[in-house]
Order: C-alpha cells, then sequence, then structure tokens
C-alpha cells in the first residue's frame, strides 16, 4: 500500500489533491491574516478557500499521476535520460488510466474522453430543449438553464471540439509523416491529462454555490466579474484546457518540422498534417488571449482589480477585444483539422487525386493569417468605434474565398470520381452540404445591417450549430469511421454506420434549419422562456433535438460493440496510399520496425504505377513499383 | 527485427528494443524550435496585457501615471541595468561551457542567478514603497499587472537558471553537448527583452 502511495497514479494523485485542498486553506488564511482585520473581516473565506483549491487541487492531481515526474527528477540535476519508452503502450485497458507516452494511445485517450464531453454536453443541450419546448414552462429555473447553455457550449467547445482534432492528430500524424512518436512525448502526456480536469472543473461548478457560470461561453465582463463563484470555475477550467491545447499544437509543430520520414517534403504531406500544422500555428498564437482574458476575471473577482470597473478607469470593451482576438481564430481551429480529415476521405473514397493540392495547402495558411483580421465582426452592436465594422466586414467576406477554394477543390475532386459511398464518405458528403449552408449564414451575418438586426437572436444559434455540429462533428464522425479500423484493429457495422449518417444529417438540419427562421422573426437566443408566438417551431425543434440526441446512441452502440467483437481489420482496408495504412491495424507499438522513405505524392489514386512511400531502403523511384514492399496505388 | 536494427548503421546496432531513430528533417534542434514557439506564446500573453495597457491608458485618456502618484523611473532603470548586464553573463557562461571552461561555466551561472534574483528583490521592494495598490484605478492595475506578469517570467526563468546553476555545479554539460545551457537561456534573453519592452513603455513613455 505504501508503495501504491509512492509510486504515480490515482492513490498518489488522491492524498495529493487533499494536500492541495489543505495547501489552499493555509495559505488563503495566511495571507488573510498576515494583512491584517484593516482589509478583512474573516480569515476564513470559503470563497477564497475554493478560487485557490481550483488551481492547487488539479495541479496536485497531475503531479500526483506522475505528470511531472520527469521535470522534478531533472530539476534536482539528475541526468538527462531520453524518453525510454518504458511507458510506451497499452495492453489492457488500465493502461489509458495512467501516463502514457505512446501518441497512438494518448490519441485514443483524447478521443475518448472528447467523446464522453459530447455526450455530457449533448445531454445539457436536450434538457434545454426540454425547457424550450413550451413557453413559460417551469423544468428548470432562469438561472439553471443560464448555467445549462453555458457549460454546454463551454464543454463542447473546450473539452470536445478543440481536443477531439487534437486526438486524431496525435494518433494519424506521427504515422502519416513516418515518425515513430511525437517530438515530446512526456509534454504529450500531460498535455492529455489537463483536459479531463479543465471538464471536471467546468462540470463541478454546478456545485458551486450559486449555480454554474451563466453568462455564456462568452463570459463577458462586466457580468463575469460579478457573477457568483461558479465564474471562476470557468475562468480556471479554461486555462487548464487552454494550457494543454498549446502544449499539443507546440508539439505537433516540432513534430511536422524535424520528424518527417527522408523524402516527406512539405508537399508531400497528406492534407491532415497541413490542415493540423495551420490549426497549431492558430493554437500557439492565439490561445494566449483567451488565458490572459480570464487572468483579467480572475484578478478583478479574487483581488479587486479594475480591469474591468468603469467606474475607476477601467474599459469593458477591452475584454471583448481580448476575447473574440482568440476565440475568432478559435472557430478556424475548430474546423481546419476537420479540412484536413475531408481532404483524406474524399481522395481515397472517390479514387483520384485530391483536386489543387498546393491550393489546398495555402488556402489553409490563408485562413490562418486571414483569421487574425475578423475579430471584431462579434462586435457589431458592442459600442465600439463604428469605423472598425467596414473593415472587419471586408475581412470577413474575404476569408469565404479561401475557405471557397477548399469547397470547390473537394467537389472538383468528386468529379468523375469513383465513388465508395460507406459512412465515412457520407459524412464527408454531408459536410460539404451542411457547412456550406452554415458558411453562406456566415456570409450574412458578415453585414453589418443584416448582423445589426439579427444579432443574439436565434440566427446566431443556428449559424453556430450548422457550422459546429453540421460542420465539424461531421468531419469528426467522418475521421472516426474511416481511422477505426486502423486504431482498433476491427471493423464497424456499415449498415449502421449508414443509419446514423442518414439520421443524423436528417434531424440536424430539422433541428437547426427553423432556427434560422425563429431568429429572423427576433427569437432572442439564451432566454429561459419566449413569447407564445413562437411556440409551435420551438416544439418543432425540441421533438427533432431528441431525435438528434438518440442518433447519438446508434453511433455510441456501433462503435462499443464493434470494438469489442467486430470482425478484424486488414491494415489497409480503404486501400489508401497515406502511411498510416501500410503498418498491421492497429500498428505495432513503435509504429515502424523501420522508417518509411517517401518517394511521392499521397493522393496518387488512379495514377498507374504511383508510389508514396516505401519501406525498402531508398531506390532510385524510376525502379519503384516493382518489388516487395512497395507501395502502389491500386488500380481500378 | 534484428537485420533491421542493424541496417541502421552501427550506432544503433546493440539497441532494437526501441522504435528506429526518427528522421531528421531540419536542421533546427526539436528542444531550440520548441522553446521559439513557447516564446511565440508568451509574447502574444504580453501582447493581450499590452492591449489592456492601450485601452486602459491610450483609448480612455486618463492621465498617466493617475493624479497624485509617481513611478520610481531611475531606480527602474537601475534594475533595468542589472537585468540586461545579467543577459551578458549568462552568454559569458554558455561560451565558457563551449569552449570547455568549466569554471566560467559555472561563475557565469551563478552570477545571472543572483542578479535575477537581485532584479526581483529590488522589483518586490518597489512594490512595498511605490505608495499604491492595483485596487486604487485601472492605472495602478494595468501598471501592476504588466510589471507583475513580467515579474513571474523572471520568476520562473530564474527556476530555470537555479536548476542549469545546480547542474553545472554537479558536472553536466560539454563542449559537444550543451543544449541545457542554451535552451534556457534563450528564455532569460527573452525575459530580458521583454523587460526593456515593458520598461520603456510603462515608466518613460
Amino acid at each position: 500500500m505504501a508503495a501504491k502511495l509512492r509510486a504515480p497514479g490515482f492513490y498518489r494523485a488522491g492524498w495529493m489533491m487533499v494536500g492541495g485542498a489543505l495547501f489552499a486553506t493555509a495559505l488563503t488564511w495566511l495571507v488573510r491574516m498576515a494583512t491584517g482585520h484593516s482589509t478583512f473581516q474573516h480569515f476564513i473565506s470559503p470563497d477564497a478557500i475554493l478560487s485557490v483549491s481550483l488551481l492547487a487541487v488539479p495541479l496536485a492531481f497531475l503531479i500526483g499521476i506522475g505528470g511531472f515526474d520527469y521535470w522534478f527528477y531533472w530539476a534536482i540535476g539528475r541526468p538527462t535520460r531520453p524518453e525510454d519508452h518504458s511507458s510506451h503502450g497499452a495492453y489492457t485497458w488500465k493502461d489509458y488510466f495512467r501516463i502514457n507516452t505512446d501518441h497512438k494511445v494518448i490519441g485514443i485517450q483524447y478521443l475518448v474522453n472528447s467523446f464522453f464531453f459530447l455526450l455530457v454536453g449533448g445531454l445539457l443541450a436536450l434538457l434545454m430543449r426540454a425547457q424550450l419546448a413550451q413557453p413559460g414552462s417551469h423544468f428548470v429555473d432562469a438561472n439553471t438553464f443560464n448555467g445549462l447553455f453555458s457549460v454546454h457550449a463551454s464543454l463542447l467547445i473546450f473539452l470536445f471540439m478543440v481536443p477531439v482534432f487534437a486526438g486524431f492528430g496525435n494518433y494519424v500524424i506521427p504515422l502519416m509523416i513516418g515518425a515513430p512518436d511525437m517530438a515530446f512525448p512526456r509534454l504529450n502526456a500531460l498535455s492529455f491529462w489537463l483536459l479531463p480536469v479543465a471538464g471536471m472543473i467546468m462540470l463541478g461548478s454546478f456545485f458551486a454555490p450559486g449555480g454554474a457560470f451563466a453568462d455564456g461561453w462568452t463570459a463577458y465582463a462586466p457580468l463575469s466579474v460579478n457573477a457568483p463563484i461558479g465564474q471562476t470555475f470557468f475562468s480556471i477550467g479554461v486555462q487548464f484546457a487552454g494550457a494543454s491545447s498549446i502544449m499539443t499544437a507546440l508539439n505537433f509543430l516540432v513534430t511536422i518540422i524535424t520528424m518527417r520520414a527522408p523524402g516527406m517534403s512539405f508537399f508531400r504531406m497528406p492534407l491532415l498534417v497541413w490542415a493540423n500544422f495551420a490549426t497549431s500555428l492558430l493554437v500557439v498564437i492565439a490561445t494566449p488571449f483567451i488565458a490572459a482574458s480570464q487572468f483579467f476575471v480572475l484578478l478583478d473577482r479574487a483581488l479587486g482589480f479594475n480591469f474591468f470597473n468603469a467606474a475607476k478607469g477601467g474599459d469593458v470593451l477591452m475584454y471583448q477585444h481580448v476575447f473574440w482576438f482568440y476565440s475568432h481564430p478559435a472557430v478556424y481551429i475548430m474546423i481546419l483539422p476537420g479540412f484536413g480529415i475531408i481532404s483524406e476521405v474524399i481522395a481515397v473514397k472517390s479514387r483520384k487525386p485530391i483536386f489543387g493540392y498546393r491550393m489546398m495547402a495555402f488556402s489553409l495558411l490563408a485562413i490562418v493569417g486571414l483569421g487574425f483580421t475578423v475579430w471584431a465582426h462579434h462586435m457589431f452592436t458592442s459600442g465600439m468605434a463604428a469605423w472598425i465594422r467596414i473593415p472587419m466586414a471586408i475581412t470577413t467576406a474575404i476569408i469565404a474565398v479561401p475557405t471557397g477554394i477548399k469547397v470547390f477543390s473537394w467537389l472538383a475532386t468528386l468529379w468523375r470520381g469513383v465513388l465508395h459511398l460507406d459512412t465515412a464518405m457520407l459524412f464527408a458528403l454531408g459536410f460539404i452540404t451542411t457547412f456550406t449552408l452554415g458558411g453562406i449564414s456566415g456570409i450574412m451575418l458578415a453585414m453589418v445591417p443584416f448582423d445589426i438586426h439579427v444579432s443574439a437572436t436565434y440566427f446566431i444559434v443556428a449559424h453556430i450549430h450548422y457550422v459546429l455540429f453540421g460542420g465539424s462533428l461531421m468531419t469528426i464522425f467522418a475521421g472516426v469511421y474511416y481511422w477505426f479500423p486502423k486504431m482498433t484493429g476491427r471493423m464497424y457495422d456499415e449498415r449502421l454506420g449508414k443509419w446514423h449518417f442518414w439520421t443524423t444529417f436528417i434531424f440536424v438540419n430539422l433541428t437547426f434549419a427553423p432556427m434560422h427562421v425563429l431568429g429572423l422573426q427576433g427569437m432572442p437566443r439564451r432566454v429561459a422562456t419566449y413569447a407564445a408566438q413562437f411556440a409551435d417551431l420551438n416544439l418543432f425543434i425540441s421533438i427533432a433535438s431528441f431525435g438528434l440526441g438518440a442518433t447519438t446512441l446508434l453511433f455510441v452502440y456501433n462503435m462499443v460493440t464493434s470494438w469489442r467483437g467486430g470482425p478484424r481489420a486488414v491494415s489497409n482496408p480503404w486501400r489508401a496510399l497515406t502511411l498510416e495504412w501500410q503498418v498491421s491495424s492497429p500498428p505495432p507499438i513503435f509504429n515502424f520496425d523501420r522508417l518509411p522513405t517517401v518517394v511521392g505524392g499521397p493522393y496518387e489514386y488512379g495514377v498507374p504505377g504511383a508510389v508514396h512511400g516505401i519501406f525498402a531502403p531508398a531506390p532510385a523511384p524510376t525502379v519503384a513499383g516493382a518489388g516487395a514492399g512497395v507501395v502502389s496505388a491500386p488500380s481500378q | 527485427m534484428e537485420a533491421a536494427s542493424i541496417s541502421h548503421g552501427a550506432a544503433h546496432a546493440g539497441e532494437h528494443h526501441g522504435p528506429p531513430a526518427a528522421n531528421r528533417s531540419s536542421r533546427v534542434e526539436p528542444a531550440l524550435l520548441g522553446m521559439l514557439l513557447f516564446i511565440i506564446s508568451e509574447i502574444m500573453v504580453f501582447g493581450a496585457f499590452f492591449t489592456a495597457y492601450f485601452f486602459i491608458r491610450i483609448a480612455s485618456g486618463d492621465p498617466w501615471p493617475a493624479h497624485g502618484t509617481t513611478l520610481p523611473v531611475q531606480v527602474a532603470g537601475v534594475n533595468t541595468a542589472i537585468l540586461v548586464s545579467s543577459s551578458f553573463t549568462i552568454h559569458w557562461a554558455q561560451t565558457s561551457i563551449k569552449n570547455g571552461n568549466r569554471f566560467g561555466l559555472k561563475a557565469g551561472m551563478l552570477t545571472t542567478f543572483l542578479l535575477g534574483c537581485t532584479f526581483l528583490f529590488i522589483q518586490i521592494n518597489e512594490y512595498a514603497n511605490i505608495g499604491f495598490a492595483p485596487q486604487d484605478a485601472a492605472q495602478q492595475t494595468i501598471f501592476y499587472s504588466l510589471t507583475g506578469l513580467h515579474g513571474a517570467h523572471v520568476f520562473i526563468g530564474l527556476l530555470l537558471l537555479l536548476f542549469v546553476t545546480i547542474r553545472s555545479f554537479r558536472g553536466h554539460y560539454t563542449p559537444e553537448e550543451h543544449r541545457g545551457v542554451e535552451v534556457p537561456g534563450i528564455y532569460w534573453h527573452f525575459v530580458d527583452i521583454m523587460w526593456l519592452v515593458v520598461y520603456t513603455t510603462v515608466y518613460i513613455l
């Protein structure tokens, strides 16, 4: 038992968390006592203890589970040791519940964790729809309703959309570029464990006195400064989730730049790798801004600073500028990796080279650049200087161009292709449809007069759910079905998968399309009840949303049963060229027995004799196509 | 498996329980690149705080510093000189280890660490004697926030320097292998340059 308490793991994390809470109590008590009675009436303050505990207890958990062990070992002056791969791989399910430095295990940890929060966040949405089924209903009270939509959005953005793509990236990128692992495996392991911590903090806010944080995922000041203690859960949860995504993005960038296989030049990289490269740039540059915005709120709340206190010269609008300078690029963080997934799926399933490969890559970089120039289009009605609206409207319209390039390139890839309409491909096609619809309402919102008309109405809710549910989530489903055989070594049930697609596609549109109408008619978002004239459509939306929730059960059932007992998958069921399909399913513990050499582009489907990677010591490209170990494009 | 590992070359002939060594597709050291990307993130954190500074000082048009307060420009100027000189001493330490001079490494690291501690000590004294608090008004808030954010970075940098100093006294680092001095050194230079920006904008302008 004593050994268990000392070794990294949940036992050690348990007593260390208790220690963290005691430390927080002692620290606040000492500080308040040192400051004296002139400032504080009571030396023991539950709010202060809770605020400090929210930082100390999660950190104690991370130390206890072993996330920092190596760095402590380094800090006391022991010799450095390269990652020895001793905590690599998963042999039982228990290996998914410890610090694991294998990128494939971490990828699955990320994905399963993200989908857990998808289900939780989805349940919160269903509770909201239950409340909104009829006007004036009392299923939940108004404050709880505010908490529901705030936690719903925060969980699905910070604990699902952003990390789920990091999960795909973790699993697939090292395999795709021919690397044995990520560049910093220990950092990678730590970056995962920050996420369940962040999620538990956000969910825990429901148990805080005064209820969960209730001012939306945007947490505008000064509302957030004066809100009950639940708001602190949001501010600190975001710090953990943000730190996690910065660490992962940094790891991706270093891995992609320094660990590509011989011959894997930048313009031979699969577009998923390009997409994650672009996304990681966004994350590294933008995420510090939301961290800072929440620092400001925390300092105002906990220490009485005046960032947002207008009476003492603070500037409330500044919060929105800092917040959206992250959160607009964040919407690209939530869709660019999805673009990468769609490029993979569409090229493989239509058996054609991707159309305009270089333009696809450049348009990603263009979105990264332009993404930083449009943030104030979220603030047209905020009271900022009116002239800023026009340049922001123009840049917003311009950013549709690189996105349009991608959509038309996918369509051109499909043109005269040999389409394999299996589940992954159906989701890819469904994505193009709904995402384009969401993109069009986005262009409408870029126009200042229209935006002012529908600002803070259900039109915004419709738009965001068309691009995030109809867009990002469809790419995620496509990715899950596409890489499921590679990750688990099993095939999923194709029939159930198709059912899942069609029901999802229909119910997404039934749920979110009527919201456009409600918004145009003027129904405000983020309200627990509404005028009687909106009753019919709301009842319809609520019924459809329960259908949408039910489709997820199909997905979960398919995934669980197929993972447990699906038929064994061959190494390359889709006859794809990219490197992850050239190893067994699931891949060997160290990915490659010998590193591949890349001799051609990744999407040369239907090109006779085309080769992407070979495992033999590099011969001249002219003789490739003969000999064992050569991967050539399967002919039609 | 044995045959495969041999074909990777003599350097790896004996070891085959791990993965094949990754191909190095860039001349940049991974640790160095990671630190540079981290510094980009750090610059953006400061960028957000400078955005707050811009709104509170420039967009609002309120007086700077607030009425009835003065900023100790000279004391902070001496402090600036102390921090800048620490950038030179860490450079001395790095050059020494490259040339195999262990005394220079140890003396340079120790001097840098002590200079950094002096900077932080003077900064804390400044807070204690400056005569206003962050709770007073927005100008004071942003003064404390920017200098405090920088102070937190000095603290993190000092921790790194402490680890490096301990390691250099314990005999780590060689003329061939001194990344462990280089990479924290870059961070220290960043902290130093950032202070010049903070000092110029907060105290002088």
